[in-house]
């Protein structure tokens, strides 16, 4: 294992050069090219303040609710889009796969890395609707860091085997599709977790999608530090699915190019 | 494990047995539960021996479907074998369909980034040796414009020019020489030459026999998945020659 991790240091050149090349294919083609990245994010929150708010008045902490909802739409787009596109990296470059040998969790890392870009113009929306609402950034924002890591390290952990398995399945990108979608509802992305019934809060206690929202709700929104007890759980979930998932999918790549 | 230290590729009885499997669930979850129904195994090599020493130069012979390909497959560490040892020692450039990893909207300058480190160039090798390898494609005035608007002429040179820029140890050649115009051709084979002369492991799969014969000093003859020839170009290439009928070797 720490062989492997040695050796994906080594080619952390060839990292750059496919994220470069899959933000390259991403937005082609298209008129609007990166504004998409932009339109994204936006027109869902419009959408989301719209119907959660004005339609169906739901809590807020406090906060107004574009505000509240954004804190965790970003983080959550940034990982179902990053596992989205993760999971058909390896079988979408099946003619390299076939050719070079290259240690093969570049491919999804490459593919997750491209959704940091997405993040960022995110991130403006963000920085812009924290001005309207003159909700000025606090020094808990410190921790936004450690808690991006926590997640970048969850999402490749899920996204090693399931690249590995859509290899072998292309049913698995739809599995990952479906799941998703169950998933987004049972974080609070839409609702705070104060609202959820407490023979029901297990699922969110276990669920470091959950953790990591409420975590940056804190940090970005309420100048509160993260339950400590929440994080340490949701940092080990995180470092049990990623060594777990790099040891299935080192597993399973030497069969890659037995796919054809 | 190691290769013994003079040489450069080992196979140890290595078989490659492909089975031919279902894509998605619908077809592998009946066939999971019925096993009468799975189809029979594709023998690709069968337990296939042989050690090249470092700096020979060898040529693998055989029909289309003899397992050459899936040698230089195992070779390139693309595949793992099903059963048997391979061992590598050294830095392996597969000329492989060249360009393999060219991305058409990127720049010929980005692209020589990305494939050079795809082949496992820093990207400090890879400016130290960049005009040298613009050099050689014979692509100056063209090495800022988007690939997918060089001819296949143009992408095929400039693949190669990266490939043989990477400082192998081990050379895998697939039928890439006939690239490019005669001029380029004749570039081609000198720096082929060259790392013969380096001491640079070549391996060559081809059905031409003049190719291997005049090029390299040793060739393994491969049909139907076992080895089935080793020994001096010349010998293993005649032998080859006269079991294929007249009218197959003129085509």
């Amino acid at each position: 294992m720490l062989r492997h991790l040695a050796e994906f240091w080594r080619r952390r050149d060839l990292l750059w050069h496919m994220t470069v090349r899959h933000l390259r294919g991403q937005y082609k083609q298209s008129v609007l090219g990166y504004a998409w990245a932009f339109l994204n994010p936006l027109t869902l929150l419009l959408t989301l303040s719209f119907v959660f708010s004005v339609l169906l008045r739901f809590p807020s902490q406090g906060l107004p609710y574009a505000l509240f909802v954004l804190v965790g739409l970003l983080p959550w787009m940034f990982f179902a889009n990053g596992l989205t596109t993760a999971t058909d990296s390896v079988s979408g470059a099946m003619n390299l796969v076939t050719k070079v040998y290259f240690p093969r969790e570049i491919l999804p890392m490459a593919a997750i890395n491209t959704k940091i870009v997405d993040l960022f113009f995110g991130l403006i929306i963000l920085a812009g609707l924290m001005m309207i609402y003159n909700h000025p950034p606090t020094e808990t924002m410190l921790w936004v860091p450690l808690l991006f890591g926590i997640q970048l390290i969850f999402t490749a952990g899920l996204a090693f085997p399931m690249a590995a398995l859509n290899v072998y399945f292309h049913d698995v990108r739809y599995l990952v599709g479906v799941v998703l979608t169950m998933w987004f509802y049972l974080t609070p992305v839409i609702y705070p977790v104060e609202i959820v019934p407490s023979k029901y809060q297990f699922i969110f206690d276990l669920n470091p999608m959950a953790i990591l929202v409420n975590a940056y709700r804190r940090v970005i929104l309420l100048d509160d530090s993260p339950a400590m007890d929440r994080l340490l759980l949701g940092l080990g979930i995180a470092v049990v699915t990623f060594v777990v998932g790099y040891f299935l999918f080192k597993r399973m790549e030497a069969g890659f190019a037995d796919r054809i | 494990m190691q290769t013994a230290s003079n040489s450069a590729i080992e196979f140890h009885n290595v078989t490659k047995r492909f089975q031919l499997r279902e894509s998605s669930l619908r077809e592998f979850l009946p066939s999971f539960f019925d096993k009468r129904e799975a189809a029979p195994p594709f023998y690709a090599l069968r337990d296939v021996s042989f050690t090249l020493n470092r700096g020979e130069t060898v040529g693998i012979i055989g029909r289309n479907g003899s397992g050459k390909s899936t040698a230089l497959k195992l070779i390139a560490g693309v595949m793992a074998p099903t059963d048997g040892t391979v061992l590598v020692g050294g830095r392996v450039s597969p000329l492989i369909e060249l360009g393999a990893g060219f991305h058409p909207d990127l720049s010929g300058r980005e692209n020589v980034h990305l494939n050079g480190s795809i082949l496992g160039l820093s990207d400090r090798e890879i400016d130290d040796q960049f005009s040298s390898i613009v050099e050689f494609a014979e692509l100056q005035e063209f090495i800022d414009m988007p690939v997918k608007r060089y001819s296949s002429g143009m992408y095929v040179r400039l693949g190669f020019a990266v490939a043989v820029h990477s400082n192998p140890e081990i050379l895998l050649v697939d039928e890439v020489l006939s690239v490019g115009d005669a001029f380029f051709q004749d570039k081609c084979q000198q720096r082929m030459h060259d790392f013969k002369n380096r001491g640079v492991t070549i391996v060559l799969v081809s059905h031409s026999a003049d190719t291997i014969t005049s090029f390299c000093d040793r060739a393994l003859s491969l049909d139907h998945g076992v080895l089935v020839a080793d020994g001096p170009a010349k010998q293993v290439v005649d032998d080859y020659m006269a079991t294929v009928p007249h009218h197959v070797e003129a085509s």
